[in-house]
């Protein structure tokens, strides 16, 4: 059966058996609604054998479904993310006024002391 | 589908094993030594020295009026405290790992880990920041410092989480507690190093050493010590497994009883080596020891796990290495009160995969960070002593088949590499050539008038 995936994950003969793969993947991606789209990422990191390969959802459909939901979840994240991040440092000063000022990273540790916790 | 029976030599194998554990501990110390050459140079003299306290400089803090013997003296006291504080805890691991308190010492991990990526991470990350003056938002930041934090802990926690992703995390959490160690003073550093390797060595070798009472119970009991190690991936030798199943990290182990070897049980492994004793499983405790063993342990889980998926008892016939190091993972006591680190140590896992525990990765990177605070050529010297003394350490393990610390050679050797001089004039005089065989210029004669 060509195109069959040998093993779900990308370690391998190394990584989880078909039946486990199903569980840690719907685990996955259960937990990265918890505004954690880098866990989607890992996702999609692991199973990338069961992305990669059009035929698997015919043979892993359940899994399939979770790796496919991580990917387009971290996209949507990613972009939302770096188009935020990307016009704040952008626009800086002229865009956002005072409020840049208030919300930039090193101001926000100065203010709080963040840097002589240890 | 046939097996191509191409047999792999001994020397390739073991050196690609070899390959896939010097090169995570290359990669640790060079992210040290970038990190201290970057936040070192941008703030020159605004350190954070002054107001450094925690338990490693307790008894003392240094000051640059002192007299060296001062220093020595605080040094040492410095020192003490430190390794009596390791020490305790480490009895502490023994005594909840004899209680069999393996879940506690599982969230205990997951939860240092938490501190160290959240909290030493996001403050080296808020050094960068402010040094470079990246103008990141505070939401970004939070959400990126959170994601990378959860993940890592699920990575450390997780016992099947992707290899590279564990491995990266604990490569990171290595760097940045040595990082962290490399803010303390000059000669508490250099005292706690060679401290740090002598209890190394008395913990694993002596009889009542905490660490040689933990291998011992984990190899009698047959179980995995929940803690930080570092594993390498196995070399998996592919005509040896049979198609379709799911390998086993140890795969290298030797079938001795190829009959009812093939145990549906989780206790039939197929690296059965009726002379290794298991591999003890432990947290934190510091120090490092190689313990040869049948390191059962994950496969005891993954066999559970993945039930009866063996077949056939004869293809495995994996070669040797017979010896199981364990290593331990070195445990720390720092200023955040819960940093569980396993024991340093080295080891073949049962899988015959090589494992070395955190604290080797730490104690390293520490010597090279420190020695970056002087020039690069002593990096390089101390590189290549710390790689030879892994090395050695390695041999040696071979050879003995037991327990073995793996700080002491390197530590010792990286130390003598240094400059010979008092720590802090170093930068002004002239360096003496790497003692290493090195053939290269004399570096006196490459220093500007």
């Amino acid at each position: 059966m060509a195109g069959r995936v040998e093993w779900p994950t990308i370690d391998g003969p190394l990584g989880l058996s078909h039946q486990d793969s199903v569980a840690y993947a719907r685990r996955f991606f259960n937990f990265g609604f918890l505004c954690l789209p880098f866990l989607w990422a890992v996702n999609c990191f692991y199973f990338w054998p069961v992305l990669r390969h059009p035929n698997s959802h015919q043979s892993h459909p359940e899994i399939r479904r979770y790796v496919v939901g991580s990917a387009i979840g971290f996209l949507v994240f990613a972009v939302i993310l770096s188009s935020w991040s990307l016009t704040f440092m952008i626009g800086g000063n002229r865009l956002f006024g005072q409020v840049w000022d208030k919300l930039v990273m090193y101001n926000v540790a100065d203010r709080y002391g963040l840097t002589g916790l240890f | 589908m046939d097996q191509n029976r191409k047999p792999r030599s001994i020397l390739e194998t073991l050196g690609e094993e070899l390959v896939r554990i010097i090169t995570p501990v290359s990669i640790c110390m060079l992210l040290v030594v970038i990190l201290v050459t970057v936040l070192n140079t941008h703030s020159e003299g605004s350190s954070i020295g002054p107001s450094f306290t925690t338990i490693a400089t307790i008894a003392y803090s240094e000051s640059s009026s002192d007299s060296i013997w001062d220093k020595l003296k605080g040094a040492l006291l410095n020192s003490l405290v430190f390794v009596a504080v390791i020490t305790v805890v480490t009895f502490l691991l023994v005594l909840l790992f004899y209680f069999r308190c393996t879940k506690f010492l599982k969230y205990y991990m997951g939860f240092s880990s938490f501190l160290v990526l959240g909290f030493m991470g996001g403050e080296i990350a808020l050094f960068l920041i402010r040094d470079f003056g990246f103008p990141v938002d505070c939401v970004t930041f939070v959400i990126i410092l959170f994601n990378f934090t959860v993940v890592g802990v699920f990575a450390v926690f997780m016992s099947k989480m992707a290899i590279f992703v564990t491995q990266a995390y604990l490569v990171v959490i290595g760097m940045l507690v040595a990082y962290w160690f490399t803010l303390l003073p000059e000669w508490t550093t250099w005292v706690l190093l060679v401290a740090m390797a002598l209890y190394d060595l008395a913990a694993v070798l002596l009889p009542g050493g905490p660490l040689k009472l933990l291998v011992e119970l984990a190899i009698s009991r047959d179980e995995d010590i929940p803690a930080l190690v570092y594993e390498a991936r196995p070399v998996i030798n592919s005509d040896s497994s049979p198609t379709g199943d799911v390998l086993q990290r140890r795969v290298w182990t030797e079938r001795r009883n190829t009959g009812s070897a093939l145990d549906e049980n989780s206790d039939a492994r197929p690296n059965f080596n009726p002379n290794t004793s298991p591999v003890t499983n432990s947290n934190t405790t510091p120090g490092t020891y190689l313990s040869v063993g049948s390191g059962e342990n994950e496969i005891n889980l993954v066999n559970a796990e993945e039930g009866q998926v063996f077949r056939g008892d004869s293809e495995l016939a994996a070669p040797l290495i017979q010896h199981r190091i364990n290593v331990r993972m070195n445990s720390e006591e720092d200023a955040s009160p819960s940093e569980n680190f396993a024991l340093e140590g080295i080891g073949l896992g049962s899988s015959g995969a090589i494992k070395l525990g955190l604290g080797d990765f730490i104690f390293y990177s520490v010597l090279v960070g420190r020695a970056a605070m002087y020039d690069f050529m002593t990096v390089y010297a101390c590189y290549l002593a710390i790689i030879a003394g892994l090395g050695a350490t390695l041999i040696l393990l071979a050879f003995c088949r037991k327990a073995l610390p793996a700080l002491p050679v390197s530590i010792m050797l990286g130390c003598k590499s240094m400059p010979s001089l008092p720590p802090g004039m170093a930068k002004t005089w002239p360096k003496p050539e790497l003692k290493l065989g090195h053939t290269g210029p004399n570096c006196k004669d490459l220093r500007p008038a």
